[in-house]
């Protein structure tokens, strides 16, 4: 069981690190990476804590081995904005109060993010099925939606 | 997870090279939803993992030559939700993939997969039976097709030999007159599993059901097709009494278990009413 | 409690402002306990019982030790703290000679890494004798049934004090007979006979909720660590690290000053990270192995050997004239508290008797033990199911006579001053006030509209429904400090353990207070080590509690620095006020002392000024009680009975929000929390008390798309005790909903569910049987 080299992108940085062949994504990220944002809630993708961007796209960082992210492009929450600002989606968040015990925030996040990236004006249910995946315990959801829902016309006026 | 070895192959025949030489069994890792969750629940313990996410070929969504698809058995769940070519004449297909867990599972979770764990609830087995696909396997002695519908071979079983793997699977062009829907019951309206799941593809001709097809998904050990009432649409004019009359043939096709997911009684429902509203759909956009 | 008054508009009590914290959680910066890697980091499993019952005749653990990257394997043996008849799960650490629910620790090992742990874990062979088990409560509470605790073991009534502060002290208390009765308790108070021999309407039904988890999305986990003097350290996840410290301390017998329980940030507890349950096993994992030892749950464990709310069956009867009038009502209530008792008896009892005027009442309680993991306290412990029997039953009885559901309840609404079940008086509170808003919503003026809507065009079966519930509120003594610092910032420190954002409503009242804006105030929740004693974050407490020592603390700091400030400015201390981070004498701004100079003052060097240091240890005796109603607009599928949930109104007193973003985020958060006990959540255990969906897939959590936007409406009726008038606000939005769905959907779909959760397949099967349903 020796240790296999593993190439790819973390936030926008070429990583090239050692990982054992049955570590997760999410273990190589919180452990040999030091990037703890992305939380495990469950470990068998049942509740999206653990959710980072694949080549752009939302993946539950649990149900990956490390190994599959070769050539690959990986942006977690530490890398959602630059370091020291906030993507428009965290400032709204912060704004409306949306985080309380917090751990579910990081996924959520990120999945919100790759419904914008995919939809800049998604409608209510686009978000709501958008974020579907990711559990949270603590707020409802409802001051979610309004965060993201204002977050997305702030990103639709800067383009528009 | 218990530690375990892994191997990366660039191609189908690296892959076959890998199982051949471990007959004790190496596991096949595409999407890993639904492997990875049994072997960190201490379900499956193998020694050897198979990454396919290298294997270019597997990942393929393409037009067959002279019509039809063919789907890499690693092509995403997320891809056949949105993929313009499955979307349209392959709805039932693209509805099916639409369903699985979430959005970052479907981005994970592949149609391969899906029907390799061969889970009696697998969501995208019944419309890819309802379109007579059939499976294309690899194996040390070359290429071999099953049809979908004979793939299965129990509960968590197939006709896959322990040095196989599967390809692709192909999809004869329906034709412009044919129509099908995917429907499932689930308590919540994602991160779900089938409490039963209904496919019904018709394909009409002068008025009539030229061909039905009805696969059912979480009502046997394997999906199954209730050909009773495929027959019973097949030749006739599609009305809303025929539909009522094939949806009680279904349930009688239905055999199911109770168990954490729902009763007897509730799955022997709602195959009726599943079978009902998909073929009523279905006869609506094979109209269309 | 006095209310502050000041002179100007100070940012502070009733803001809306975000939480200090708010940018560390959404940029994944803060750090839970299993962010945390210290070097030399071992990893600890635990084997667990597959069995619900067993008697252990062999573990050999050797194969375990001898696999490399293995550094210890413990077993009861090992522990000789450990005692047969243990009073609560806490102390039961690891099975001595009998597993009593399926899941139960048997072994733990402590590895250098996880995946080796887990094959250590393979490696250890346990020989079992399978003994009969007692699963379902009513079999379980039967003589002859099999046992579950060690005969003599004491009942744990500890939640009851910790969350409710409700007793039936003044109620005849049974010893039990049966072998599985661990409390039985029984509040009579008139005629009910009588009651019902004249009653025109008699309603009996039982109702029936399932074990439920409380879903926080942090599994539990802790981190321990000794230093070579003997201290431990441990990083928790818990509601309280004062209660953990004490609970280590009882268990592993040792000193709790010899116990630091840091608490880090905690990922949501409900009531589930309460009490201790692998902070012992891990603390002794590092003790012999000597290294810092982290155990984090799996989620698969969490569910099958957390701590769960009870089951409960509530077997109800009423008696009522055919004008509403109230006679007679008759309970029996059963608890099935898992294998260690520690439910909250009394408060089913209370909420059954007391929210209306019963004349005549007999309400019977028992708590049974069964062959499952034991339960502890989930958010307004027993209230969501008592009052799905009660509001449930209300709803169906002024159905039954024709009478508006709201005029029958305000009509019975018990008063301020009378006399519960347990004879203790009924508190102030704000019941009405929200009735009265849910009768003028426009979903309830609308809800015969909206019936007539539904069934055609496609459309659904479409119904309106509502409930009322609350809590009581819990008490607990607690402590706080404010200081002031040499800039004139203030800092508050006490032990609370921040989980929804309370820390920003207590940096609100200490500046309100004191008379400055909330961001001259820091505030921390400091460990066991440095932090005065505070209670836990649990019972809807904290703001009234903690709150109140707060803002008592500030009060203290604010008088010893005016004190200063007089002798200085040779002024009456009643003549100064605190502006602008000046103390200044009213009437003549020009003479004043900044806030900084009284604080530099306390920390020079020769200097004669003492340092400010307000202090606060309060301890109460009055609850403030919390109560909410909700409304719910359903759509069924008349064929699959899946409910589609419209729109949903939480309407609740919270006596004064002192910070309204932290209120409606409980008020959305409790909602949701109860809509899951409503539609989708419930443990389900197989005759052999195996979990049957122990995954976040088969146990429901409702996500974002089967919810719509919960809407809020504040009604603020002040508490006469808490601080600013306030109330607690976390626990009674998880009440109403199971009530408020199960009315709804017998509205729309004409069939009364009476078991939770109130699925699809539960309505579809019902309408079938009552041939209104497609078949």
């Amino acid at each position: 069981m020796k240790k296999q080299v593993l190439n790819c992108t973390v936030n926008d940085e070429a990583v090239e690190v050692l990982v054992k062949p049955y570590t997760t994504l999410l273990d190589a990220l919180r452990e040999d990476l030091g990037l703890t944002g992305p939380k495990e809630g469950c470990g068998t993708g049942d509740c999206g804590a653990c959710t980072i961007h694949l080549d752009g796209k939302p993946v539950a960082s649990c149900l990956m081995l490390a190994m599959q992210a070769r050539g690959r492009s990986v942006r977690t929450i530490e890398g959602l904005a630059k370091t020291g600002t906030l993507h428009p989606l965290q400032d709204a968040f912060v704004r409306h109060g949306v985080p309380q015990c917090g751990f579910c925030i990081p996924g959520v996040l990120m999945a919100a993010a790759a419904v914008l990236a995919e939809n800049p004006k998604p409608t209510e249910q686009e978000i709501r099925y958008g974020i579907a995946g990711n559990l949270c315990r603590c707020t409802g959801y409802t001051k979610m939606l309004t965060a993201i829902t204002e977050a997305a016309g702030a990103a639709a006026r800067r383009e528009g | 997870m218990r530690r375990f070895d892994l191997a990366v192959p660039q191609s189908v025949d690296d892959c076959l090279k890998v199982l051949a030489g471990n007959p004790s069994g190496a596991k096949l890792l595409a999407g890993g939803t639904d492997l990875l969750p049994q072997m960190k629940n201490g379900l499956l313990k193998p020694a050897w993992v198979v990454d396919l996410s290298g294997v270019a070929e597997l990942r393929t969504l393409r037009t067959a030559d002279g019509g039809g698809l063919r789907i890499g058995a690693a092509v995403t769940a997320r891809e056949l939700e949105l993929d313009k070519r499955v979307t349209g004449r392959y709805a039932a297909v693209a509805e099916s993939g639409a369903l699985v867990g979430s959005v970052q599972v479907r981005n994970l979770a592949t149609v391969g997969g899906n029907l390799c764990n061969a889970a009696p609830s697998a969501d995208m087995a019944p419309p890819l039976i309802a379109l007579d696909a059939v499976a294309v396997i690899a194996g040390p002695k070359g290429r071999r097709r099953v049809p979908l519908a004979e793939f299965f071979t129990g509960a968590r079983r197939t006709v896959l030999g322990a040095d196989e793997l599967l390809v692709e699977l192909v999809v004869p062009d329906p034709g412009a007159r044919s129509g099908g829907q995917y429907l499932r019951h689930t308590p919540r309206r994602e991160l779900d599993i089938a409490v039963v799941g209904v496919a019904s593809q018709l394909t009409l001709a002068d008025g009539k059901c030229a061909k039905a097809r009805i696969a059912l998904a979480a009502v046997a050990p394997t999906p199954v097709r209730a050909t009773a009432a495929e027959r019973a649409l097949e030749g006739q004019a599609v009305t809303p009494e025929l539909i009522e009359r094939a949806a009680g043939l279904a349930v009688d096709a239905a055999k199911p278990i109770a168990d954490q997911r729902g009763s007897v009684e509730f799955r022997r429902h709602l195959t009726r009413v599943l079978t009902r509203r998909t073929l009523t759909t279905a006869l609506a956009r094979a109209s269309a | 409690m006095a209310v502050m008054k000041t002179t100007r508009d100070i940012k502070g009590v009733g803001d809306p402002i975000p939480r200090a914290d708010g940018r560390e959680k959404v940029t994944g910066a803060v750090q839970y306990v299993a962010d945390i890697q210290p070097r030399g980091l071992l990893h600890a499993k635990l084997l667990r019982s597959p069995h619900a019952h067993a008697r252990l005749v062999r573990i050999d653990t050797s194969k375990a030790k001898a696999l490399a990257g293995v550094r210890a394997v413990i077993t009861a043996k090992d522990m000789p703290q450990l005692k047969k008849k243990a009073p609560t799960r806490a102390h039961a650490v690891l099975a001595i000679d009998r597993v009593v629910f399926a899941g139960q620790p048997v072994a733990a090992v402590a590895a250098d890494e996880l995946a080796i742990a887990e094959e250590a874990l393979d490696l250890i062979e346990v020989e079992y004798q399978v003994l009969p088990v007692a699963v379902d409560p009513l079999k379980a509470m039967q003589p002859g049934a099999p046992p579950v605790a060690e005969a003599g073991t004491e009942a744990d009534t500890s939640e009851a004090l910790a969350h409710s502060a409700v007793a039936l002290a003044s109620s005849e208390t049974k010893s039990a007979k049966a072998v599985n009765i661990s409390q039985q308790a029984t509040v009579k108070r008139g005629d009910v006979a009588k009651g019902f021999a004249e009653a025109d309407h008699v309603l009996e039904r039982t109702y029936r909720v399932p074990m439920v988890h409380q879903g926080y999305l942090e599994p539990h986990a802790v981190l321990a660590q000794w230093d070579t003097v003997g201290n431990l350290t441990l990083w928790a996840s818990t509601q309280g690290s004062f209660n953990t410290r004490s609970e280590v301390a009882d268990v592993l017998e040792i000193p709790e000053n010899r116990i630091k329980v840091i608490p880090v940030e905690c990922g949501g507890g409900f009531g589930g990270k309460i009490r201790a349950l692998c902070e012992p096993i891990t603390a002794e994992l590092a003790r012999v192995t000597n290294r810092p030892v982290r155990y984090v749950m799996t989620r698969k464990e969490e569910l099958e050997a957390g701590m769960p709310a009870p089951q409960v069956i509530i077997k109800l009867r009423t008696g009522v004239k055919r004008d509403g009038t109230l006679l007679a009502i008759e309970a029996d209530t059963v608890l099935d508290t898992g294998a260690f008792s520690g439910t909250v008896l009394a408060v089913s009892a209370v909420f059954l008797g007391s929210m209306y005027k019963w004349p005549a009442f007999e309400i019977r309680g028992m708590e049974v033990l069964t062959h499952k993991p034991s339960v502890a306290a989930y958010r307004a412990p027993a209230a969501p199911q008592t009052i799905f029997a009660i509001e449930s039953h209300m709803t169906q009885i002024a159905r039954d006579l024709g009478l508006d559901p709201i005029e029958f309840r305000m009509r019975h609404l018990i008063q301020e001053g009378d006399p519960m079940v347990n004879n203790q008086p009924w508190q102030s509170n704000g019941a009405k006030q929200v009735l009265a808003k849910v009768a003028e919503h426009p979903l309830w003026k609308g809800r015969k509209e909206w019936a007539a809507s539904g069934g055609k065009e496609g459309r659904g079966l479409r119904g309106t429904g509502f409930a009322l519930g609350g809590w009581l509120g819990g008490l607990q003594p607690t402590s706080a400090t404010v200081r002031l610092n040499p800039d004139g910032s203030l800092n508050v420190l006490t032990g609370q353990v921040d989980i929804a954002g309370t820390n920003i409503s207590l940096a609100q009242i200490a500046a309100t207070a004191f008379g400055v804006d909330f961001d001259q105030v820091k505030i921390t929740t400091g460990d066991t080590d440095t932090a005065p004693l505070t209670g836990l974050s649990a019972g809807s407490k904290t703001i009234y509690t903690v709150g109140s020592a707060v803002l008592k603390a500030a009060e203290d700091a604010r008088r010893q620095t005016l004190e200063i400030a007089a002798k200085e400015m040779e002024a009456s201390i009643h003549d100064l006020e605190i502006r602008d981070n000046k103390v200044v004498v009213k009437g003549a701004p020009d003479k004043s002392v900044t806030l900084a100079s009284i604080g530099k003052k306390g920390n020079l060097y020769m200097s004669k000024v003492p340092p400010v240091l307000g202090t606060a240890t309060p301890a109460f005796s009055q609850q403030a009680p919390g109560f909410c109603a909700q409304i719910a607009r359903v759509e069924v599928d008349p064929d699959t009975g899946e409910t589609t949930l419209h729109d949903f109104v939480v309407i609740q007193d919270v006596g004064k929000a002192i910070n309204p973003l932290g209120v409606e985020g409980q008020m959305q958060g409790g909602a949701v929390q109860s809509l899951g006990f409503a539609m989708t959540e419930g443990l389900m255990f197989d005759d052999n008390g195996r979990l049957m969906n122990p995954s976040l897939l088969d146990y429901r959590k409702l996500t974002a798309a089967d919810l719509p936007n919960i809407e809020t409406i504040i009604v603020e009726v002040p508490s006469p005790s808490g601080p600013f008038g306030a109330r607690g606000v976390g626990e009674p939005p998880i009440v109403p909903a199971p009530a408020a769905i199960a009315n709804a959907v017998e509205d729309a779909a004409g069939v009364r569910i009476t078991e939770l959760p109130v699925t699809p397949e539960r309505i579809a099967l019902a309408r079938a049987a009552q041939g209104t349903g497609a078949s």
